[in-house]
């Protein structure tokens, strides 16, 4: 309005269109800067991203297409360029002129879209990209010869250093006044006649694009380029597999170890904001609700950014420098078996340290199905916040005795089970649902490995940024949220009379099993750690704290799981640490040792390790942690999709909340099978 | 007499071959066409994965990889 008033012309919209690889985001950032809106469209897996610049009084809408290597669609996802294109994409207005991002180095290829978009009906402009690549391999263009033959201005761009970007701007301008651009005319062989229009009309356009380039196009004969021996390498079948490993352990060990400090900083910022606000607020549920609830909530989602932000820094750097389908290229084989694809690897890899931004990078997967695929078993791969489970259950109740050489330990050889377990169950999983579920005809693999170039700054900060502002704006809302609803169920209701009631049980308990001369020396000893701290204040409130979780709807449910549990060996606390750790899985440990009056602080591993060998079922001597019960926990943790945030994710990334009912409801039976097999055997065996 | 043509999965690696025809007229075989692999091109196999699939080739200019169930379909000649 504001516009029309000043008089001056409305705004354009302009859609950008482009190959993968062929600096189309790079062409983006240099015209529009920070995207306006990202998201995804709906009912597909396609992000959506405009942008908005102003040039000669003219504000001008940026439309970028996912790149694509052809306008007619292969399926949902490409058939949202095509919608848009065509205006009938609903909330995204009709381009008025469509930018074509063509490939200097790869003019052959990169014209078959454009031959096709010269059908739309659009005004075209094409944007010739590495145009200095092209001018180093000895590949002259001649560009208004090729403007000539194409109908369409073409201009030279070189997005990172700024050049021909007004070029390109005034050039819009021009092409959104005059008139469409006219189909390229395609010529179809008579030999072809037989087959189908499409396959037809793909070997025309190969003939038209031929005819366009001869003379335009002059290769002086050039050395062999670095960028070729490069790639000699990094796909040997011996050092690239090498330099693969590297990078590979490169990523991992940043996300694992890099991440961690970064997250204990915003843990540590966020603790002090609730300290802060703690003490602003008076004593009573509003401050439980807004400093562990909500704070701690709060915290629990901003601590993901830091593993998110790398993990999208690094796979943009090898995506920008063409190592990204290397990779896919070098490990396709290896995942084709199951029913992935080489383009699995990295998000499956990612996963190892939090399912969340493995689940995201799954993105960089085009093929539907594979993408789709990969996110489902991604929650297999054990994730770093089950590890301090392992960890403490194998080194309180696996035996430690050498397996066969005397340095390979029993816990560590579980250890490794566990996380073998997961890789094995995700395969199995991947298999059977690719020849089931996802049945159909096979998918193509066919993949450009594009060529050696430096990354873009500007477009690898973007992708890392965006990544964690699509998590915290899509994603941490409602795991928020569910961390809240979740923190109330295990802390509400609150009946004074039955608090008192069950601390005077517990304390009681704690006295008979003193008195009880069969109760052994060890047990004894953390008994009368556990009765001298409920003499202290701090103990008192920890024991609070434990009767609240235990009469809490969560410590009701978790009793009335415990018929369900019970066959895997479990007690109802179990069960209860089970479901609470529903929003993480790493509060599971502070649940157990919260439910065990264990105090915050003390909960370092030993001294939780201690407290849960001194437990006993309720009203009797026998121990609740046994060998075969530590196995079927950690099977259950190892299978079980007891974690919100990637429940949250996967509805995100995938648009439907269909495939994180799928997701959970799938992993949930496994892990109960898995863990009620362990337990059971385990018990046979008399372990 | 025409030699009967073979397929880009037969061509050795470091060999080159002009392709006659794509079998099929299913997606697969309209996305291979759509990539360039157009009867009359030439293509080089530059390479093989660890694993030995999928293969890399060389043809219009670019590298484009494929696996050996869809270089079988590519049937090609002068190999």
């Amino acid at each position: 309005m504001e516009q029309a008033q000043r008089g001056e012309s409305p705004r354009l919209t302009v859609a950008l269109l482009g190959n993968p690889n062929t600096g189309k985001s790079t062409l983006f950032s240099a015209l529009a800067g920070i995207p306006t809106r990202v998201g995804n469209y709906p009912g597909v897996t396609v992000e959506e991203k405009l942008g908005r610049f102003v040039y000669a009084g003219r504000t001008i809408d940026l439309v970028d297409l996912p790149g694509t290597y052809s306008l007619l669609p292969h399926g949902p996802d490409e058939r949202v360029a095509v919608d848009v294109l065509h205006g009938r994409q609903p909330g995204v207005p009709q381009p008025d002129v469509a930018v074509v991002v063509v490939d200097a180095t790869n003019l052959e290829r990169n014209l078959f879209l454009v031959t096709q978009a010269s059908e739309l009906g659009l005004p075209l402009v094409v944007a010739l990209t590495l145009a200095d690549v092209s001018d180093r391999k000895g590949i002259t263009i001649d560009g208004s010869e090729l403007a000539q033959r194409l109908g369409c201005q073409v201009i030279r761009v070189a997005a990172p250093r700024g050049e021909g970007l007004d070029a390109l701007k005034d050039a819009i301008l021009v092409a959104g006044t005059s008139g469409r651009s006219s189909p390229l005319p395609l010529e179809h062989a008579a030999a072809d006649a037989g087959r189908p229009a499409a396959a037809r009309d793909a070997i025309a356009r190969y003939a038209l694009i031929e005819r366009l380039l001869a003379g335009v196009v002059t290769r002086r004969f050039a050395a062999p380029l670095a960028e070729d021996r490069i790639d000699r390498l990094l796909t040997h079948r011996l050092w690239g597999t090498l330099v693969f490993a590297a990078v590979m352990l490169a990523i991992f060990s940043s996300i694992f170890w890099l991440a961690p400090p970064l997250m204990d900083l915003i843990s540590a910022g966020m603790d002090t904001l609730a300290a802060w606000v703690g003490g602003l607020l008076p004593e009573g549920a509003l401050r439980d609700l807004v400093v562990d609830g909500v704070l701690a909530g709060a915290s629990g989602v901003v601590v993901f950014v830091p593993q998110i932000a790398l993990l999208f820094f690094l796979i943009a750097i090898l995506e920008g420098c063409g190592y990204l389908a290397r990779a896919a290229y070098l490990m396709d084989r290896l995942l084709v078996g199951v029913g992935l694809s080489g383009k699995s690897f990295i998000p499956l890899l990612s996963c190892f340290a939090c399912a969340i931004p493995g689940i995201m990078a799954a993105r960089t997967i085009e093929n539907r199905r594979d993408r789709l695929l990969t996110i489902l078993v991604a929650p297999l791969m054990s994730c770093s916040a089950r590890l301090p489970v392992y960890l403490l259950l194998c080194s309180g109740f696996v035996p430690n005795v050498a397996v066969g050489v005397p340095w390979l330990r029993l816990p560590a050889v579980v250890l490794a089970g566990m996380y073998a377990l997961g890789v094995a169950v995700a395969a199995a999983v991947a298999w059977l649902l690719s020849r089931t579920l996802f049945h159909g005809p096979p998918q193509p693999f066919v993949m450009e490995l594009p060529g050696w170039r430096w990354p873009q700054a500007a477009v690898v900060l973007e992708r890392a940024r965006e990544a964690a502002w699509s998590f915290l704006v899509n994603a941490g809302t409602l795991i928020l949220a569910v961390s809240v609803v979740v923190w109330a169920l295990a802390n509400y209701p609150q009946n004074d009379d039955r608090i008192a009631a069950d601390m005077a049980a517990e304390r009681d308990s704690i006295a008979a099993r003193l008195a009880d001369p069969a109760t052994p020396e060890a047990d004894r000893e953390e008994l009368t750690v556990e009765q001298s701290l409920l003499e202290t204040p701090e103990g008192l409130a920890v024991a609070r704290k434990g009767a609240i979780q235990r009469h809490s709807i969560l410590g009701r449910a978790g009793r009335f799981v415990e018929p369900i549990v019970k066959p895997l060996g479990w007690d109802w606390r179990l069960g209860c640490a089970a479901i609470a750790s529903f929003p993480a899985r790493e509060v599971v440990l502070g649940t157990l040792a919260v439910l065990y009056n264990l105090p915050p602080g003390d909960d370092d591993g030993t001294a939780l390790e201690r407290r849960l060998k001194a437990a006993r079922w309720d009203g009797t001597d026998r121990p609740v942690f046994t060998l075969p019960v530590a196995l079927s926990v950690m099977v259950f943790f190892a299978l079980c999709a007891q974690c919100a945030s990637t429940l949250v994710v996967i509805g995100r990334e995938t648009n439907s909340w269909i495939w994180p009912a799928v997701t959970f409801t799938y992993m949930t039976v496994l892990a109960w099978l898995a863990a009620f097999g362990t337990y059971q055997v385990g018990t046979w065996l008399g372990w | 007499m025409h030699p009967v043509p073979s397929s880009l999965e037969d061509v050795a690696i470091g060999g080159s071959a002009c392709v006659a025809d794509v079998a099929g007229d299913d997606a697969t075989a309209i996305r291979l066409l759509e990539m360039g692999l157009t009867p009359g091109v030439w293509v080089r196999v530059l390479g093989q994965a660890p694993f030995g699939d999928p293969i890399e080739l060389e043809l219009r200019g670019y590298h484009l990889s494929i696996r050996r169930a869809e270089a079988a379909r590519v049937l090609v000649e002068g190999a």
